[in-house]
């Protein structure tokens, strides 16, 4: 499994001449003042483009505020430069390094002819790709993050991102989003064991300022010797690192004692954290590949750990200059040995197997102790138990009440009632059982919700196909049920209407709806709240309400007309499926609310020849 | 079924425990404190005490001088607990530990009696708390002070609301028995306040372990009557681990005392800190196929027992400790990831509907779900009984784990809970005024009714909700919903036996019935008002409807006094009723 893999199979390319043409780009030294980026091409079929981004010397281009300089990747602009790299459902955006962005926003995006370059490199179908070293790897994740959300591009030779001793760049998020998307696998990064530069951002910025300058100093000018603040330097990033990853670890492992969290209340961690496929590089041209960010985090901090502390000054040294290693390194450079089957790998730094065999031999080249490797087998477990969890979706039983509930819509519409109006009455058997129905389903629908808060579902579960198709179902049968139920009990008095009062955070409308709205209109890559179709008999509950005192009708005449189009648009659509041919007869709420609003009103709408 | 792995975390959140700078702050306010006392040590070592408020959190820290030692703890009468119900006489501060299943517990007298010379300040320190994170630390008995502080505190602040403090104790005696110990790890929140930090070299925590003999422990002795509590956090030169199991920090507490001079908790920052950043030693043996034994042993290496002299001065068998440890561990894991299926609420939602149609259906039949389950008995009836007894079972039990909290802790009760528990009563508690009649049986609300409908209602009364007032959607949706007052058909059967009592005309107590009817319709004219009754008492068949009638007989015989009106009796002699169910009153 292990023998024989190069780099070039992993990321689906011919050979590793790009990954090599990329490093020596990357790792000239792009003098001061730099260009924002370089484009240099290389022939072959097709012809590569690669987009080169030089990195910077200067502590403020690293941070931005204390004591992690990160922010939200959308700035409050509209529309979004990222709109994938949030979770859909949660609706939480991702964060990423402000000084990174910042310098990518006006450096690039904004005062260069990048825009042009790159949409007239795909539009010529040329292979992209984009690299950097150190600060200019960043730059080149968020110029290929930028490409992926606002250019169309074939799939079937899709951009490549190669980063060497990149900083971390974004928080969690960056590796759920990018998973989701299918993304995730055209970012590669190149670590050294002993780099400093991609642990850098676990340790709050002010721990290492008084340090950082002369590291940079020294980065700028390559002298030989180095500087005395090395030790301090290590040690302050490494004891951060261990901090977030015994963290990370605890999460990992499942632990169950609480006092992580009351501890947690009184530090601050890191929320950067790794995504992608990294290729850690041990120094013997035999890198090994990873694509679990769990994982990832965890050999960030125990690949470079210390045998004992007299290695301290030695090890500080490296650690700086392996920064600069990647050339060398590459060139070295064999097979690679992908922990894909890391699950195999035994426990113990001894033990030796015919599979384990080359694992083994890769993790020790590594240093991982036994401890270490108890944290990425746990990385592993973790998501395994995420698959697992969503085999345990009782599917099967979800198909079969939403069947049932079909085929009471379809009872309703002999009854000449659409499901909600016949529901709101409840007066027959039919909408008992479908009651019982749409309860039972919303215990399946709640638990993956709960599931989904927690991010304890894999991570492309909110873009899988058959999930959106199921979830939109879902919410088109069995929302106005829940609508009619809350209306039907007078929950309104309670906690007000059912979308909610705007200004108050607390929506009685249940999450369940609200996720797989979100779900269909990020697949459909539709305006946010823009499918409301499962909901609009909230609206007209609440109209109801309005319109019943004298002057109400005024107050609300907009949102009557935006119900009224809304209404036209899914009848005429598919959104509503068969109850549209039963929604405007006559018995129905709807309508029997619409004739009860002034006549000039009624005149003038165009609802008017709806209604028969 | 391919079961995952179980992993043990403890050298991990030793580790994160260590780097995140709680112990440093902790151990330096201690220091600094120490550093203040100039006057001569004394026999009574008494407490001392002071707040350090830093830039992102509040230190309260507290030690004794001059520090107690291993002889000072073997003194006579020190190992000496105080039970709690001694405790109810004198210093009534912890009653609160008591609950209904664990009413007993003791605390060790010395420390008991350092926290009672400090009293007077309690309120003062309590006064020193920010909205900062809050560290509770102390050394030595100064440390078993700070966890009775914390317990103290804990009753006081409101743990929804507030963040939970931390209480950081080195090298700190055992302070209670087995009840101590129970009472706080029922909640994994209260426990998780804990941090013992112990270190491999110091005698003073293990003293009371009893019978305390470094040369040849007895592993977990049975007669032990100090029990831990909280996470202790065991160090070594070869590094931490933290544990959380009281068993198995019973037994390592004594296997990794190492007896040997010049430790001080101040090296503990270098020197974890150092072995943080270095690879741990203890490599596990080809043979190992768990990741939880792997995980027991690494840790076991790390607070010491990887030392081979270590052992052999002991004389432990290390791969029995390891299979021991392993075993506990598990049996703790699973015992603590047992969470509470919320599935369970789903299902009883389910039996609720089925209910509700039960109540529908017999609203078609002219009687009310109350009548129809007291008089006729047909499948659908019992049927009706077994959702009822699935549900009753349910919030019994709900309402028990509740309770079992200690007081002020019933916030755990959310809204949602709420709600269900009141459509749940309002629904079912008129089934068993059924019941309770049907069997010839008076006066429900003082000898009848369960004490878990008692419970849900006060608890709905101490949820702030605005009081319900009529509004359109009330009034128009009056028909599918339910009685408020949950005794409704308690009161109707009560009036019907005042009614039959004076239609007789045969008792002493002629003026008490008359009394209760005037306020019992006087109520129900008030419910009306609210549209705080379902529509279903006026059916034909209904028992409230019987009621009217009898009255009514008793009103035209003047028993109630000549000419008896009210708003009510005009409400249902003019039918007004009849306009009730529309909502058009």
């Amino acid at each position: 499994m292990a023998g024989g893999t190069r780099v070039a199979d992993i990321i689906g390319m011919r050979d590793d001449q790009v990954i090599n043409k990329a490093c020596s780009f990357a790792m000239k030294d792009h003098k001061p003042p730099a260009k924002p980026y370089i484009l240099e091409k290389s022939r072959g079929s097709p012809d590569t483009y690669f987009f080169i981004f030089p990195g910077s010397w200067l502590v403020s281009d690293w941070f931005a505020q204390k004591p992690f300089g990160e922010t939200k990747i959308n700035r409050p602009d509209n529309p979004p430069k990222f709109p994938s790299l949030r979770s859909i459902g949660n609706d939480e955006v991702a964060t990423v390094n402000d000084a990174f962005l910042r310098r990518f926003e006006e450096k690039i995006l904004g005062a260069s002819d990048f825009k042009e370059k790159v949409q007239k490199a795909e539009t010529d179908k040329k292979q992209i790709v984009f690299t950097g070293h150190s600060l200019g790897g960043s730059m080149a994740i968020l110029a290929t993050l930028w490409f992926l959300d606002n250019c169309k591009f074939d799939k079937t030779s899709p951009p490549l991102c190669v980063t060497f001793g990149s900083p971390l760049t974004g928080n969690r998020i960056f590796s759920h989003a990018l998973r989701r998307e299918k993304w995730a696998p055209y970012f590669i990064h190149f670590v050294m064991r002993y780099d400093i530069v991609p642990r850098l951002l676990l340790a709050p910025i002010p721990s290492i300022e008084k340090e950082f300058e002369s590291i940079l100093r020294f980065f700028a000018t390559k002298s030989v010797n180095k500087p005395e603040e090395a030790p301090d330097f290590y040690r302050t990033v490494m004891t951060n690192a261990a901090s977030v990853a015994s963290h990370a670890a605890c999460n990992l492992m499942a632990n169950p004692n609480l006092l992580l969290e009351t501890v947690t209340n009184f530090t601050a961690l890191s929320p950067y954290k790794p995504f992608g496929t990294y290729f850690f590089c041990t120094g013997n041209g035999k890198p090994v590949v990873l694509r679990n960010s769990d994982a990832v985090l965890q050999l960030l901090f125990y690949s470079s750990q210390l045998n004992s502390e007299a290695e301290l000054h030695e090890i500080a040294r490296t650690s700086l200059d392996q920064h600069f290693g990647y050339e060398n390194e590459l060139k070295k450079m064999q097979d690679v040995v992908d922990l894909k089957k890391l699950e195999t790998l035994s426990y113990s730094a001894e033990a030796t197997g015919s599979d384990s065999a080359t694992i083994n031999s890769a993790l020790n080249d590594l240093g991982l102790s036994t401890r270490a490797r108890l944290c990425l087998l746990a990385a592993v477990e973790f998501e395994k138990r995420k698959q697992r969890n969503m085999d345990s979706i009782d599917t099967k039983k979800i198909q079969k009440e939403i069947t049932e509930l079909e085929s009471y819509r379809v009872i309703c519409k002999t009854r000449l009632m659409s499901c909600y109006d016949a529901f709101r009455l409840h007066n027959s058997p039919h909408d008992f059982k479908a009651n019982v129905n749409r309860l039972e389903l919303a215990s399946i629908w709640d638990e993956i919700i709960e599931m989904l808060k927690r991010y304890q579902l894999p991570d492309d579960f909110e873009g899988q196909k058959d999930w959106v198709e199921l979830g939109k179902r879902f919410r088109r049968l069995v929302e106005p049920l829940d609508v009619a139920n809350y209306y039907r009990h007078s929950k309104d008095e309670e906690s007000g209407p059912y979308l909610g009062t705007p200004g108050k955070p607390r929506k009685p409308r249940p999450k369940r709806y609200i996720y797989t709205q979100r779900w269909l209109e990020h697949a459909q890559k539709l305006p946010a709240e823009s499918s409301g179709e499962s909901h609009f008999w909230a609206e007209v509950e609440e109209l109801r309400t309005k319109t019943s005192s004298p002057d109400g009708f005024e107050q609300v005449k907009p949102r009557v007309l935006q119900l009224e189009r809304n209404i036209q648009k899914w009848v005429n659509g598919e959104e509503l499926g068969k109850d549209k041919d039963v929604l405007l007869c006559q018995e129905s709420i709807l309508v029997k609310w619409w004739k009860t609003l002034p006549d000039q009103h009624k005149k003038d709408s165009a609802f008017n020849n709806l209604i028969y | 079924m391919n079961r995952s792995p179980i992993f043990s975390s403890g050298l991990e959140l030793g580790s994160f425990v260590v780097t995140s700078n709680v112990l440093h702050h902790s151990w330096a306010a201690i220091s600094e404190l120490y550093g203040e006392i100039h006057e001569p040590p004394s026999w009574d070592s008494p407490v001392r005490f002071r707040t350090f408020q830093q830039p992102n959190c509040t230190i309260i820290a507290f030690v004794t001088w001059p520090p107690c030692t291993k002889e000072h703890l073997q003194g006579q009468g020190r190992g000496d607990l105080v039970s709690s119900s001694a405790l109810k006489e004198t210093f009534p501060l912890f009653e609160f530990l008591c609950t209904k299943t664990n009413p007993r517990f003791s605390i060790n007298k010395p420390a008991i009696d350092l926290f009672v010379s400090v009293r007077g300040v309690l309120n003062f320190l309590k006064s020193q708390i920010s909205n900062k994170p809050l560290i509770i630390t102390g050394h030595s008995l100064g440390g078993s002070v700070a966890s009775l502080f914390t317990l103290w505190l804990l009753d006081k602040i409101n743990l929804a609301t507030t963040k939970r403090p931390l209480c950081i104790t080195f090298g700190s005696p055992l302070i209670g028995d087995d009840g101590l110990q129970e009472a706080i790890l029922q909640y994994s929140a209260w426990n998780s306040c804990f941090l013992h930090v112990v270190s491999d070299r110091d005698p003073v925590p293990r003293v009371l372990i009893s019978p305390y003999n470094p040369t040849a422990p007895e592993l977990a002795s049975p007669t032990n009557e100090y029990k831990p509590f909280g996470t202790f956090l065991l160090y070594s030169e070869l590094g931490c681990a933290c544990l959380e199991d009281p068993e198995s920090v019973l037994v390592l507490l004594v296997a990794t005392y190492s007896e040997g001079s010049g430790f001080d908790y101040k090296d503990i920052f270098q020197q974890l800190n150092g072995n943080v950043i270095c690879k741990d030693s203890t490599k596990v043996d080809e043979w190992i196929a768990q990741p939880l034994q792997a995980g027991i042993i690494t840790q076991l290496g790390a607070i010491g027992l990887g030392r081979l002299q270590q052992l052999q001065q002991q004389s432990i068998d290390m791969n029995t400790l390891i299979r021991q440890t392993e075993r506990r561990e598990r049996k703790w894991l699973i015992r603590r990831r047992e969470v509470y299926d919320s599935n369970v609420l789903s299902e009883m939602k389910v039996y609720m509907a089925q209910l509700e149609w039960y109540k529908k259906c017999c609203e078609d039949e002219e009687i009310g779900y109350y009548d129809r389950f007291k008089n006729a008995f047909d499948s659908s009836d019992i049927k009706a009984q077994g959702f009822k007894k699935s549900l009753t079972c349910y919030w019994i039990d709900m309402v028990d784990e509740v309770e079992k909290k200690p007081q002020r802790n019933g916030a755990a009760f959310t809204t949602r809970w709420l709600f269900a528990g009141t459509n749940y009563r309002r629904m079912i508690e008129p089934l068993d005024i059924a019941e309770y009649y049907r069997d010839g049986k008076t006066d429900y609300m003082a000898k009848g009714r369960s004490k878990h409908y008692t419970q849900l209602e006060k608890w709905l009364s101490e949820d702030e909700k605005p009081a319900s007032r009529p509004n359109n959607s009330k009034k128009q949706n009056l028909a599918g919903g339910l009685t408020e007052n949950s005794c409704f058909w308690a009161y109707v059967e009560e009036a019907r036996i005042s009614c039959n009592v004076l239609s007789n005309g045969e008792s002493n107590d002629m003026d008490k019935h008359k009394r209760s009817l005037i306020v019992f319709e006087a109520d129900v004219m008030g419910m009306l008002n609210n549209y705080a009754v379902s529509p279903e008492i006026f059916l034909n068949r209904s028992s409230f409807m019987k009621w009217w009638k009898e009255y009514l007989e008793i009103i035209r015989k003047g028993i109630m006094g000549p000419s008896h009106t009210s708003p009510f009796t005009e409400f249902m002699q003019n039918r007004q009723y009849r306009q009730y169910a529309p909502g058009c009153l």
